[in-house]
């Protein structure tokens, strides 16, 4: 039975890592972009997938309407959080950024705390079921969350690799100054990818409400690490690594649960971080990792 | 009157805090490790108090050595990367140390209770000070003599050649490197001297609050860790002091009569103050015009 059920946390958590994957692109968009880390990221995450949750509570509408609504709002997270925290601030002080946002997180973690008075609340099923093969079930919400978080994938990279807005946002991630020199607009590109990886992220929240089946403000920190976790593991500012490593991440963290327990789970996630850092630190995809 | 030497304990430990995260902050390092290893500082220090029956300085002090022996051993594989990946690295040892010390269980008995570190329910009775008759205000004495003393080595530090090389580092790693710094030796000793003051601000911690658990050492202590000296400022240790005074003494205590909005505000203040003061609240001009006005105070 062990493999039975060794292969089946696999599975699960391999559909899980979907979410993770969407926060570690998003987390590593803005890297690639500005080569700063936009700490409120999870936090604005979650956020939006709060709003999302209040709206559908008070105007009514399907289940699947929160998660585009979460995107939306998400994005609109998104760039107030550019405003805020990087628009004014000089981004050659690589410390300002950095504290700006985390204010930005404790700010966002706060609202949550504040809206809600710091209960979890209930996130509605958008699927339901149980895949029943043989000696294996398959949760039917865990196969949809997957099957959404590879769908914003596929839109994401087709954004970057097929549009102009793309192109630009390449561009820049690639070599600033030239960019400028051919009259791309930075503050232009920097805004349009905090919108696109905060919808991203308010996708994500709203799948993750969704999996769990309710939204805390306790999720805002193990999901930013997590996040930043599968950043590094799939090298800072590569999207397939991050896609990658957070399937590997939301793996690792089943496996280990299924071995060692709930509160011990996360210490071997970390230690696979330090695994990775010592062997291979560029990431699983080292080829973008020469600057920083 | 206690309230008050409360919240100058309060603001010694956090002041240590934000020292040990400064030091590793003038090589250019942003590390979240300061909240692990300040955990590791306090359990030590507080076993050997307890369970062993050390004196307070002796216990202290072996704290903050094997604190600052950690950051040895973590400054070498997390060092090999740098900027952003360090601080994922160092905020995932935080994470581990935290955990170890959740599932971490080592009971004595003494006499009829048992004492020491028991997973999640945490480190009871460090009862070190009241046994030995400590009033609030000698402990806050205490405290803020340790701080004097670690201040006064950092300012020396500072002003002799090992802050110089820090600084380099911090300033433009390259040019460090070729004017013949080793750049891995400089970290690991910053890391390391961190470490032991981050460690040094946990035993204190363990003592004065009579009771420890892995929830005090979570990744908000780390980033308040770095918070201070950011919102300082790293041009000088007093940044350090002035963040501390300003988080602690006046966007907590202070604006503690605005009852649950205060929260929020604070999260705010602290975005608003890196959009008006990127460098901190006592950035290399304001240092300046300080110098100038309080007449010539350095070389």
């Amino acid at each position: 039975m062990l493999i039975v059920d060794l292969v089946q946390s696999i599975v699960d958590g391999l559909l899980f890592g979907a979410t993770y994957a969407l926060i570690g692109i998003g987390f590593t968009l803005v890297f690639g972009v500005m080569h700063k880390i936009n700490m409120a990221y999870a936090a604005a995450s979650v956020g939006g997938a709060y709003a999302a949750l209040r709206l559908i509570t008070l105007i009514g509408g399907p289940a699947w309407a929160s998660l585009l609504i979460a995107a939306a709002v998400g994005g609109l997270f998104g760039l107030l959080i550019y405003w805020l925290c990087f628009r004014f601030i000089p981004l050659s002080n690589p410390l300002a950024t950095l504290m700006s946002t985390v204010g930005m997180f404790l700010l966002a973690e706060e609202i949550i705390v504040h809206t809600t008075d710091g209960m979890p609340q209930n996130y509605p099923v958008v699927v339901r079921g149980i895949l029943d093969l043989g000696e294996f079930m398959i949760r039917g919400d865990l196969v949809f969350v997957f099957a959404c978080a590879l769908l914003a994938m596929v839109i994401l990279l087709y954004l970057l690799y097929r549009t102009k807005l793309g192109m630009a946002t390449r561009a820049v991630s690639q070599q600033p100054i030239a960019a400028q020199l051919v009259g791309i607009r930075l503050s232009h590109v920097n805004a349009l990818t905090f919108v696109v990886t905060g919808m991203l992220g308010g996708f994500a929240g709203a799948l993750i409400g969704s999996a769990v089946g309710l939204l805390s403000p306790l999720l805002v920190v193990p999901l930013t690490i997590k996040g930043l976790i599968v950043t590094v593991i799939g090298g800072l500012g590569s999207i397939p690594g991050a896609i990658i490593a957070g399937l590997l991440v939301g793996m690792a963290e089943n496996v280990f649960q299924y071995f060692r327990g709930v509160t011990e789970r996360d210490i071997y996630v970390m230690l696979l971080l330090f695994v990775f850092l010592v062997f291979r630190p560029g990431g699983i995809f080292s080829s973008t990792v020469k600057r920083d | 009157m206690d309230f008050y030497l409360g919240l100058l304990q309060i603001m010694g430990v956090h002041t240590l805090l934000g020292l040990s995260a400064y030091v590793v902050l003038l090589t250019g390092q942003v590390s979240l490790a300061q909240a692990g290893f300040m955990a590791i500082g306090a359990y030590v220090a507080a076993m050997l108090t307890v369970l062993s029956g050390w004196p307070l300085i002796a216990a202290l002090i072996a704290g903050a050595l094997v604190a600052g022996f950690m950051a040895c051993l973590v400054g070498f594989p997390a060092l090999r990367v740098h900027g952003l990946m360090l601080v994922v690295a160092t905020l995932a040892f935080t994470e581990i140390v935290r955990l170890f010390f959740f599932n971490f269980d080592y009971q004595i008995a003494r006499g009829s209770i048992r004492v020491g570190p028991l997973g999640g329910e945490g480190f009871r009775q460090i009862r070190y000070f009241p046994e030995n008759g400590w009033t609030t205000l000698h402990v806050a004495i205490f405290i803020w003599s340790v701080v004097a003393l670690v201040m006064a080595a950092l300012w020396w530090m500072d002003r002799s050649r090992a802050g110089a090389v820090l600084r380099a580092v911090g300033e433009d790693e390259i040019a460090a490197q070729s004017c013949g710094i080793n750049l891995t030796a400089v970290k690991v000793s910053a890391m390391t001297a961190g470490g032991a003051i981050a460690g040094l601000a946990g035993g204190i911690y363990a003592h004065y609050t009579t009771h420890i658990e892995q929830t005090n050492f979570t990744i908000m202590v780390a980033t308040f860790a770095i918070a201070y000296p950011i919102l300082g400022g790293l041009s000088s240790i007093f940044g350090t002091v002035a963040a501390v005074v300003f988080i602690q003494g006046f966007l907590i205590e202070g604006l503690r009569f605005l009852g649950d909005w205060r929260n929020l505000l604070f999260g705010a203040l602290i975005v608003l103050v890196m959009n008006i003061r990127p460098s901190g609240l006592l950035d290399a001009r304001t240092m300046a015009t300080l110098r100038r006005l309080f007449g010539r105070r350095e070389g």
